[in-house]
């Protein structure tokens, strides 16, 4: 068996452990990170891609919203190349207790929400297909942020300082000695070979699966409910700005644009199981009745897919003064030296996507500590690779550089414009068979037709890299298209029942892939 | 609106089925004018006329396996249409193809026997009649599959290597073929095929890398003005049969067909306008008394005793399912069969499993008449019962039943025959 030592072992591969890694190995340490999955295909790939600008938060919970605002100002700089800067709106529809409207400015002004009342003609104006029957509107400064992106930046900028980072490897033991966290024994998920990983600190960073990880550790009562939300793409812009109920946070309030599509979400379900990814018909429904109240006609246009996610809801049984806020949105960061009396493990846990940095600061804090070596933290400061220049990531940037080079690259999908070279780089980098993982890197299918025409493409390039067997290639040809259909079928109805019907024609009619060889 | 038009029977949708039955109720005299939103299922299907592929087990024989499927389900709609139709259906169109306007262009194949045609992806798809630049590719022992880098939609290793899992030998090869731009596709490629000079050159790059005895199978792109004589030639200059092999949409040989079908419906002297959706219809009693059409800039009308709805199903946008989950005939709006009961699921998690949305299609009696509209027959995949994708089916019920449509039409006294020439 092969073993590792490093000074921080991170599990968990959302924005929070990519985060704790990149911001460990900025302060120079030695960093491994590790996920059971991919990278960001748990609670952090499953969100609306919302950086909150902390007006959802104004009147409900003060700190989560001077967190955010916070946040928002620091992401927009040094993750600026993953983020879109679409601005945000708070509308009062007919639909919306009027009251709540000065609540909600009141509350932006308490917690340093910049937000501004416009007419609700001017947000009309800009836009046209919002509800014309809202009765005000605040400007805030939400945004959108590709979460895949940013994961990815985060774990290859911790790469370029030594960071290793091992997809596909779940933690499977949590090594103790006496009342020290010594490392984890984790296990490959595609080839079943298991490494022992010998860290300083280990930080259990694995959000909704939090509880699971500190069990394997020894360590009791820390609770994590799943919260689990369901979340609606579909195939426009309907809006191009993030359009918000001005009320107090409820199911389907808000519709994100973001790369090539937008985004309504969502429910909060509580669940046992952090793998439930049920979407039940009643939460379809009430969640494009509730896209009609922002935009009228929104149940014209085509559903591309649906999903799940789970938050991360964090309780402390061991607690004895929970608050009520401990057990909503605010992240929770354990450290187990003061908790538990066990050293050398740091739980962080709950929070939200647009805080994940400060959680990764607290966190890594919390690890220097432990290791009795003050070392200060950069991320503030420090751009991701590809954020230098600070200069906002812009919808059409991919059209654009498309388009020089039409006549030498081919685009392989057409609906997210990623050419061929962005594809067999991706491939080569990854040295991944599961084109999932290049969905999520790339957008690869990710549009109106998912997949119809790119996945034949993609899968024949793949078959093209070093060594792979045609059973490769069509398991992944297959698994993709399974994969793609748990998304779609829940949500299929209007035009994109024809874009399936298609790709049924494509793939089942033309090519017989039920029939490749066994 | 202009004034209204006036036909003998006015065919909505022009795919394999509606074309079939505007052509052959042309050709018995009627004045048939079809409709169509856009052009059919042709540029997207692989060209081939499947009968039936999969009941789901391999189908060897057609014929033998037709028997089976119409005892097992009488909701089929080859069951609806009887024996007689589609052998009838094939011949017709066999003759129309080798008269049409692609000089020596023919299917071959028989009722008895399907062929299996190697896909882009290497699987053996069954088909009954396909075309004879396709035909080689069913038996061969020893194949080379060619494609091109500059041909995103064609793989021929991927392809060869899943044909080699299923015992034949073979192997790809990529020839380099110079483009003006990077994303080209099987129907810029196929028009390079229709010149001689191009052709000429691009043998002589592929001469170079066949072994002795291996067939050469590429990308269904060898023409599309000419298909014949540039196969005839490519087989003539590399000494071996070549075959083609569909790949994905537009489809070269697709839209073969669909100039075939067109041109026996402009030669009997029909009609055919292209981007008129229908959009309503003027309704007398249990009758169509007209249909109005939005195209160009300006509305019409098309009066006729007889209507075709030939329109398709959901992939054309012809049947609906809204986001309320209600499902429509959008063309007339007639009623519908085949849906899965109230509360029961409309879709499986199974990709690839048997969809229970998959075999709606406006409601009919034995002779294709739709429920709630005695004047309108209904053809091809706006038919109940069939998973034509799955079952590799849709040529023949298309065929079948656009020919059963204008026949029994043609066998009434209101199709005002008299009109024929």
């Amino acid at each position: 068996m092969a073993t590792l030592n490093t000074d921080v072992l991170v599990i968990g591969g959302g924005a929070t452990g990519a985060g704790v890694a990149w911001d460990a190995a900025l302060r120079g340490l030695d960093v491994v990170l590790v996920d059971r999955a991919d990278l960001a295909e748990g609670t952090s790939g499953r969100f609306h891609g919302l950086l909150h600008s902390g007006g959802r938060y104004a009147v409900k919970d003060p700190r989560a919203a001077e967190e955010c605002i916070g946040e928002n100002r620091i992401l927009r700089r040094v993750a600026a190349d993953c983020i879109e800067d679409v601005g945000g709106f708070f509308v009062t529809t007919p639909y919306d207790d009027p009251q709540y409207a000065d609540k909600f400015a009141a509350g932006c002004r308490d917690t340093g929400v910049d937000c501004e009342e416009i007419d609700p003609a001017v947000a009309l104006r800009e836009e046209p297909r919002l509800n014309p029957d809202v009765s005000r509107v605040f400007r805030v400064p939400d945004a959108n942020i590709d979460v895949w992106k940013t994961v990815w930046t985060l774990a290859r900028g911790a790469q370029q300082r030594g960071a290793r980072v091992f997809p596909y490897h779940a933690a499977v033991a949590i090594h103790r000695g006496g009342d020290e966290v010594t490392g984890a024994r984790v296990r490959s998920g595609l080839t079943g070979e298991e490494i022992d990983i010998e860290a300083r600190v280990t930080v259990n960073a694995s959000g909704a699966w939090a509880g699971a990880v500190a069990d394997l550790a020894g360590i009791e009562g820390v609770r994590v409910l799943p919260g689990r939300g369901i979340m609606i793409a579909m195939n426009h812009r309907l809006v191009n700005t993030c359009v918000n109920r001005c009320q107090m946070p409820t199911d389907g309030d808000i519709v994100v644009p973001i790369r090539t599509v937008c985004v309504i979400g969502t429910t909060d379900v509580n669940t046992d199981d952090p793998d439930d990814h049920t979407v039940l018909q009643d939460e379809v429904d009430a969640m494009l009745d509730d896209g009609e109240k922002l935009v009228p006609g929104f149940r014209q246009a085509r559903a591309l897919r649906v999903w799940t996610g789970v938050r991360p809801l964090f309780e402390d049984s061991k607690a004895a003064d929970t608050d009520s806020r401990d057990v909503t949105r605010a992240h929770a960061l354990l450290d187990h030296t003061e908790r538990d009396g066990v050293k050398g493990f740091v739980t962080i846990t709950g929070g939200k996507l647009t805080t994940f940095r400060l959680m990764a600061e607290e966190t890594v804090d919390a690890v220097c500590r432990q290791l009795g070596e003050p070392r200060p933290c950069t991320t503030r400061t420090e751009p991701l690779p590809g954020s230098e220049d600070e200069a906002n990531y812009r919808l059409g940037e991919r059209l654009e550089r498309k388009e020089k080079h039409l006549v030498e690259d081919q685009l392989i999908c057409e609906c997210e414009m990623v050419p061929r070279r962005k594809v067999e780089d991706a491939m080569r980098r990854r040295a991944t068979t599961n084109l999932d993982d290049i969905r999520r890197l790339l957008r690869l299918g990710m549009g109106p037709c998912q997949g119809g025409f790119c996945i034949y493409r993609a899968t024949g390039i793949l078959h093209g890299l070093d060594g792979l067997s045609a059973e490769q290639a069509d398991a992944a040809l297959l698994h993709f298209l399974q994969e793609r259909w748990k998304g779609i079928w829940p949500v299929l109805y209007g035009d994109q029942l024809r874009q399936a019907r298609l790709d049924d024609w494509i793939f089942q009619g033309v090519l017989d892939v039920e029939h490749l060889p066994a | 609106m202009r004034g209204e038009l006036h036909y003998d029977v006015v065919v909505i949708g022009a795919g394999t089925a509606g074309l079939t039955a505007g052509a052959r109720l042309a050709e018995g005299g009627a004045r048939v004018c079809v409709l169509a939103k856009g052009v059919g299922s042709t540029h997207l299907a692989p060209g081939t006329i499947d009968v039936v592929g999969y009941t789901p087990a391999v189908v060897q024989s057609p014929a033998a396996a037709l028997e089976e499927l119409v005892a097992a389900r009488p909701d089929h709609p080859y069951a609806v249409l009887g024996s007689g139709a589609l052998a009838d259906a094939i011949q017709w169109f066999r003759s129309r193809v080798e008269s049409g306007p692609l000089p020596g262009y023919r299917y071959v194949g028989e009722l008895e026997r399907n062929h299996l045609m190697p896909t882009a992806v290497g699987a053996l798809r069954p088909s009954a009649f396909v075309p004879e630049t396709m035909a080689a590719g069913d038996g061969a022992a020893s194949v080379c599959i060619v494609g091109s880098r500059s041909l995103r939609d064609f793989h021929p290793a991927l392809c060869a290597a899943n044909l080699a899992r299923a015992g034949i030998g073979a192997r790809g090869v990529d020839i380099e073929i110079e483009v003006t731009r990077a994303d080209e596709n099987a129907l810029g490629l196929a028009r390079r095929f229709d010149d001689p000079a191009w052709r000429a050159a691009f043998a002589a790059r592929l001469a170079l890398k066949l072994g002795a005895d291996e067939r050469v199978g590429l990308p269904a792109m060898l023409g599309a003005r000419d298909p014949h004589g540039a196969w005839t030639d490519l087989q003539q200059r590399l000494g071996r049969p070549v075959f083609e092999i569909p790949t994905l949409p537009p489809s070269v040989p697709g839209m073969r067909l669909f100039e075939v079908l067109r041109t026996a419906l402009r030669r009997a002297g029909g009609r055919l306008v292209l981007g008129a959706e229908v959009i309503d219809a003027d309704r007398d009693g249990s009758r169509i008394r007209a249909v109005s059409t939005h195209a160009a800039g300006h509305d019409a009308r098309y009066a006729a005793p007889w209507f075709v709805l030939a329109a398709g199903g959901f992939s054309s946008g012809a049947i609906e399912l809204d986001s309320r989950w209600s499902t429509h005939d959008r063309v007339l709006g007639l009623p519908l069969s085949g849906l899965p009961a109230p509360g029961e699921p409309r879709f499986a998690g199974d990709y690839l499993a048997e969809q229970p949305m998959a075999r709606v299609g406006i409601a009919v009696d034995g002779e294709l008449r739709a429920d709630g509209a005695e004047n309108v027959l209904v053809a091809g995949a706006a038919l109940p019962g069939a998973v034509s994708w799955r079952e590799l089916s849709g040529e023949g019920i298309a065929l079948a039943s656009g020919s059963r449509a204008a026949q029994l039409i043609l066998a009434q006294a209101g199709a005002r025959t008299g009109a024929a020439a």
